[in-house]
């Protein structure tokens, strides 16, 4: 059972005394299996806030059906089993962070457990500004609290958007952890964020949503992937000539060659090749594309 | 209904912050505290024999104690009456609003409850604030009056509840618009156009015939038909406080128009809730 199954997903908000209205998602279908890590990258006004709003029963689809965690977003129970952190989280700020997470523990149907919510605050880092009122709180410790409520009851789905937004690069990393940490606990993940970068280190899957529509969707890897041809490159006075002989062309930089092989046979044959020409190996990966030039190729701009 | 329970303390907590709100608390303390300290009064045989007020003697007719505190009663409820709702417009406008914001919104709909709750929750969070103030106040006055003067009434106690059945109904006026718009401002302007409309409303029978005869008479009277009495409940609260007979033919029908048109305006309130996206 797939821990979010979106069928025919269709969302126009419509304007008083206006006939056409805006249509924010336009027939999406995507499923997100339990346990994985899922991120959903697009431009911005692609429809990620409105889809990410559609599978929780804040905003309500024209059309299309939705299923979280096996049942209806409308449904309490459903809900008490996910974690969610808005793109914008307001907080009280003459609250103090355990007040705040005692009252959505309270909402949340959670049996009060003081030690546990500090324990949360202390795992997202905020174990020194317990006292202090939220109004006080930087934009980061802000949402280091959001994502502390968003963990309260450990909930079978997260679904975070921007959960990264205004901390430090060390307090990404942190909040790097704690993702990694809930996905391994097998905590399926949905993650919308606006860096790239994020995304690929912490997803193992990914949907590319533009102008209310999913263009590509798949693990990881198979997006990025390029085909059949390798990178690889060599020490410096390698001899360019007996590596074409052996099937290698020239990247552009120094050293650096693309080598197309369909398996790993192949591709050691033409190693071995390179290597009997005098040619030393220094660096070999597949060839391709990071998060970015996928994002780029999928909207079809030149990255 | 913990969900309701659980709104209805997160309003609370977010009103225990409010400076403007523990202000008008110390106030009443300081108005009850000052009523205390400065006010002496002798009562010989059940009648008033001699009253002090900051060390003053004040210049009264000997009189049966409940007559002569009928004034001070009826005054008393009609400022906390009028008085109390306009504060409460004033105080509570910007409490649904502000959990209508964005960023909160999303979060409490994401949590386990019905989108009812929320607003049910904010209702009983705001009419608790309102009963606790009114309780506070009309009981810190009978318990003044009555160790000093030895006459008990819950008079100015059911008044100051009837106080808030009358709240109750403009704040669901202003419940009902922060679902529509979300703007403390225009929740405040609205509850004080209910409570004035309230007000005509219970004046209406006197008011009709000075608006021409014909249309503008019968639309008058069929739009204060659907409005609250409040100036009635208000007069009906000051004869309670003074333990007057009642101006008013029935106080609870009155109370039904109240609730009818509270629970009408909540109605709205919810339905517009259900179907609205954030």
């Amino acid at each position: 059972m797939p821990a979010i199954e979106v069928i025919g997903l269709r969302k126009t908000y419509r304007r008083a005394f206006r006939r056409q209205g805006h249509e924010a998602l336009r027939g999406v279908d995507l499923s997100v299996p339990q346990g994985s890590a899922f991120g959903l990258i697009g431009p911005n006004g692609a429809g990620k806030t409105t889809f990410i709003k559609s599978i929780l029963g804040i905003v309500q689809p024209s059309e299309g059906a939705v299923k979280v965690l096996g049942g209806s977003p409308e449904d309490p129970r459903i809900r008490a089993r996910i974690g969610y952190l808005p793109e914008r989280l307001h907080l009280p700020g003459s609250w103090s962070s355990p007040a705040f997470l005692a009252t959505v523990a309270r909402l949340k149907g959670l049996t009060p457990d003081k030690a546990a919510n500090l324990r949360l605050l202390e795992r997202v880092g905020l174990a020194d500004a317990l006292g202090r009122r939220i109004g006080g709180y930087s934009k980061g410790m802000r949402q280091r609290l959001g994502l502390a409520a968003a963990l309260l009851g450990n909930p079978e789905l997260l679904i975070l958007d921007e959960p990264t937004d205004g901390i430090d690069p060390i307090g990404r990393v942190e909040v790097r952890r704690i993702l990694q940490e809930e996905v391994q606990r097998g905590t399926t993940l949905f993650l919308n964020s606006h860096l790239l970068a994020e995304t690929e280190r912490v997803c193992d899957r990914i949907a590319i949503l533009a102008e209310g529509k999913v263009l590509r969707e798949g693990r990881l890897e198979e997006l990025s992937r390029g085909g059949s041809r390798w990178v690889v490159r060599f020490a410096p006075g390698a001899d360019a000539g007996a590596l074409a002989s052996a099937g290698f062309t020239a990247a552009g930089s120094e050293g650096v060659y693309h080598v197309e092989a369909s398996d790993a046979a192949g591709l050691n044959a033409a190693l071995d090749k390179a290597r009997t020409a005098g040619a030393l190996l220094v660096e070999l990966k597949r060839d391709g594309q990071d998060l970015e030039a996928v994002l780029a190729s999928a909207m079809g701009v030149a990255a | 209904m913990s969900g309701v329970l659980g709104i209805a303390g997160y309003v609370l907590r977010e009103a225990a912050a409010r400076k403007f709100i523990l202000a008008f608390l110390l106030g009443v303390t300081g108005v009850l505290v000052t009523l205390s300290l400065s006010l002496r009064i002798e009562v010989v045989d059940g009648a008033l024999a001699a009253s002090r007020l900051f060390g003053e003697v004040m210049d009264t007719n000997i009189l049966a104690v409940d007559v002569a505190l009928r004034p001070i009663f009826m005054a008393a409820a009609a400022i906390v009456f009028y008085g109390g709702i306009l504060f409460g417009i004033v105080s509570c406008s910007d409490f649904a609003p502000s959990l209508l914001s964005p960023g909160r919104i999303e979060h409490l709909l994401a949590l386990p409850l019905r989108r009812w709750h929320i607003l049910a929750g904010t209702f009983l969070g705001v009419m608790t604030l309102a009963v606790c103030a009114a309780l506070y106040g009309s009981l810190g006055l009978v318990l003044i009056f009555g160790v000093k003067t030895g006459y008990w009434t819950v008079g100015p106690i059911i008044s100051a509840l009837l106080a808030c059945v009358s709240f109750a109904a403009v704040y669901a006026v202003m419940l009902t618009t922060a679902t529509v718009i979300r703007s403390a401002a225009l929740c405040a302007a609205l509850g004080g156009l209910t409570m004035v409309a309230g007000i005509i409303a219970g004046y209406r029978a006197k008011i009709a015939p000075f608006i021409e005869e014909g249309l503008s008479r019968e639309l008058f009277k069929a739009v204060t038909l659907l409005l609250p009495r409040l100036s009635s409940l208000a007069q009906a609260s000051m004869d309670l406080a003074a333990s007057a007979p009642l101006g008013v033919q029935s106080l609870s029908m009155l109370l039904a128009g109240v609730l009818v048109f509270g629970l009408g305006m909540l109605a709205v309130g919810f339905w517009w809730f259900e179907g609205r996206d954030y």
